[in-house]
């Protein structure tokens, strides 16, 4: 029983992580119809950043702000030299192409800058861990899918009762018109780029005293952040966030009772299953295309 | 027609046997070495440069390499294998170096054997540590090594591991790669040699980020000590799921958890054991505090702790000064007379006495490092300390 009860802990915790990444591609792809594959890597910046402020001496409220600022400002820049211009194309394979590049590229930088060790990011979530009917678990680890949930109440709240939240929404379901309404389309979408960034590096933060920091955090869980947006249906906010606890805990479990090797195999073989039977993902809604 | 592609065939293979025997024959007074100096490992690749840099520039003084001043070159391969091989042909056939050091993954080591031995330049690794890279099975062989063989790790670790065990239980913990998958075998094996099976081995992916269900199963197999064969980042994750599982076992590691676990742990990292084959840290005799204090002076280093691969930096220290003796041995810069030559050199060094370097007779003594130089460290507040010179030492 209380193996269990570790499971959904573990499996809580790095599901958490997984949905706050793909939370990030659900902004994106709402307001752009395009994600930013560099994502995993906005959660490296927010951390790298706040790691080398700590190092400088930055107390840690203001270095983790610096690393959530970084993030958003990377997040603004990439849409307008790497998205914007290949939106309107025929095909995604630009977008696709010059976000991947931008993240290896950013990675590799981060290595140069930061060195090849990981760093940890102090925090007092992780000084002792708390046991829950005999399982342990670290409060940050607790507070992550917490932080999951507040993060999809706000993004609704922000979608239904703000102007800049409904813009978004207008140009999601059509740009031109919403351009014809004299909503700044361009504006709208670099916002949501920005937020989503912002997200992600405030995730890298939370998440860095959880993982530990390094410049090659973010490629793994950008991955599965993406796997996990588009099994829960990338559309849909409560949607990735149930299918990114799910996905953490079924890892977990196939860990327990399969293998480790087997986490792998077994979760992407369910996300091309949950594909094959439900193409926009599990909560998605089905985009109707008017020619 | 026939005999006319005969002939160009034949001028072809005469052209490129002159060129090569060209090659060969004009080896020039430098040392070569591929190793990681960019990447998460670039921190190996550092301490390779700072020991080979040192011992060159020591050669150097008395006069260098048969009247001619040594070279070092050192070429990044970022961990990848195919970078490795491309290294190792461009030191040998472009820069044509006399010998070549190795870098700090067993898989690009491993790749390596197949052209060093093809091309027949002599190749000493100084940390990569796999079994399998120099005991190849070839004859002659071109692949020695002046660092810890993880067979000889393993029996080490096994050794000290049911020295310690209560129960007679050892768990293991090895990471999904080259080095970590060439390790189990190696450590099954130190196990039977006891009479003994490991009660549990669990693997893990390089990033996993909670182990809590392989440290589970560990416990419940009833182990009292885990051996881990993991990296700084992956046994920090091991040592927090023991935490949060609370399980505390006897932790022994290898030296993949040399660098900054007590960084990354804190004070969970506390009496982790770790092998090395040298440490700067703890109290210095005179030769460790020569090494340092021309480290200190090169480098610009203030504390011994900023060398995150002592190891590194002294065995590839001794391995340029074996060569060089080998050398000198040989009176040539060819590269079998080198190689021949350094199964008959003996000398005094940092990390161990070697009497003789190798043995040509005893395919495993293509490992110059002895298991009795082997050295155990511990983690105590964020330092690795010689366990001697800790409280941890005294409970042994």
């Amino acid at each position: 029983m209380t193996t269990t009860i570790q499971y959904m802990l573990s499996g809580l915790a790095i599901g958490g992580i997984y949905a706050l990444v793909a939370l990030g591609f659900h902004i994106m792809w709402s307001a752009a119809k395009a994600v930013n594959f560099a994502h995993g890597d906005t959660l490296m910046l927010g951390a790298v950043v706040a790691v080398i402020g700590v190092d400088q001496g930055v107390p840690l409220p203001l270095a983790c702000l610096l690393g959530i600022a970084a993030g958003g400002i990377f997040g603004i820049l990439l849409e307008r030299f790497a998205v914007r211009p290949f939106v309107g194309a025929a095909t995604s394979v630009g977008w696709m192409l010059t976000t991947l590049a931008v993240g290896v590229m950013t990675e590799a930088l981060a290595t140069l800058q930061f060195g090849g060790f990981s760093r940890p990011l102090p925090s007092p979530g992780v000084t002792g861990a708390v046991h829950i009917l005999g399982a342990g678990v670290y409060p940050q680890e607790l507070f992550i899918p917490v932080f999951a949930v507040v993060v999809v109440v706000g993004l609704k709240l922000l979608q239904r009762h703000t102007l800049v939240g409904r813009a978004m929404q207008a140009v999601a379901h059509n740009k031109q018109a919403a351009a014809l309404m004299g909503i700044n389309v361009n504006r709208i979408t670099a916002l949501s780029f920005g937020l989503a960034s912002l997200f992600g590096a405030a995730a890298g933060i939370l998440v860095a005293p959880v993982i530990q920091v390094s410049a090659s955090m973010g490629a793994i869980l950008g991955l599965k952040g993406f796997a996990v947006a588009i099994i829960g249906g990338i559309t849909s906010a409560p949607g990735v966030v149930i299918a990114g606890f799910a996905f953490g805990v079924m890892e977990k479990f196939v860990e327990g009772y399969v293998s480790t090797a087997a986490r792998e195999i077994v979760g992407f073989s369910v996300m091309v299953l949950v594909l094959l039977a439900f193409p926009q993902g599990l909560f998605g809604k089905r985009e109707v295309l008017k020619v | 027609m026939g005999s006319r592609i005969g002939v160009g065939a034949g001028l072809a293979a005469v052209t490129m046997m002159s060129l090569l025997s060209a090659a060969v024959a004009e080896q020039m007074p430098c040392i070569g070495n591929s190793s990681a100096t960019t990447g998460p490992a670039a921190f190996g690749g550092q301490a390779i440069k700072m020991g080979a840099e040192i011992a060159v520039e020591e050669i150097n003084e008395k006069g260098g390499v048969l009247g001619k001043k040594l070279n070092f070159v050192q070429y990044d391969d970022a961990g990848a294998p195919p970078r490795g091989v491309d290294n190792t042909r461009r030191i040998a056939l472009a820069d044509k170096c006399i010998a070549m050091l190795g870098g700090y993954h067993s898989t690009v080591a491993v790749a390596q054997a197949e052209p060093v031995n093809e091309i027949g330049i002599p190749y000493v690794g100084v940390l990569a540590a796999n079994t399998k890279a120099i005991e190849n099975g070839r004859n002659p062989n071109f692949m020695f090594r002046v660092s810890a063989k993880d067979k000889w790790v393993a029996r080490y670790l096994v050794d000290q591991a049911l020295k310690v065990s209560k129960s007679g239980k050892v768990a293991f913990f090895y990471e999904n790669t080259g080095w970590g998958n060439g390790a189990i075998v190696d450590v099954k094996d130190a196990m039977a040699k006891k009479g003994k099976e490991l009660a549990a081995a669990e693997t893990f992916n390089w990033g996993d980020q909670d182990m809590s269900p392989q440290v589970i199963r560990a416990r419940d197999a009833g182990a009292d000590v885990a051996l881990l064969w993991a990296l700084d980042r992956e046994g920090n994750q091991i040592l927090r799921s023991m935490d949060k599982v609370g399980w505390k076992p006897t932790i022994i590691g290898a030296w993949g958890i040399a660098g900054n676990l007590g960084e990354l742990a804190g004070p969970l990292a506390n009496g982790v054991e770790v092998i090395q084959t040298y440490t700067f840290m703890g109290s210095m005799d005179a030769k460790k505090q020569a090494l340092w204090d021309k480290v200190k002076a090169k480098y610009g280093l203030k504390d011994p702790a900023e060398i995150k691969m002592g190891s590194g930096v002294a065995n590839a220290y001794d391995a340029v000064h074996i060569i060089a003796k080998a050398i000198e041995k040989a009176q040539s810069y060819d590269w079998e007379k080198v190689r021949q030559a350094l199964y008959t050199v003996n000398y005094d060094g940092l990390v161990a006495e070697y009497k003789p370097a190798f043995e040509a007779s005893d395919p495993e003594r293509q490992d110059a490092i002895l298991p009795k130089y082997y050295k155990l460290t511990v983690w105590v507040d964020g330092k690795l300390l010689p366990i001697e010179q800790t409280a941890y030492g005294k409970t042994n």
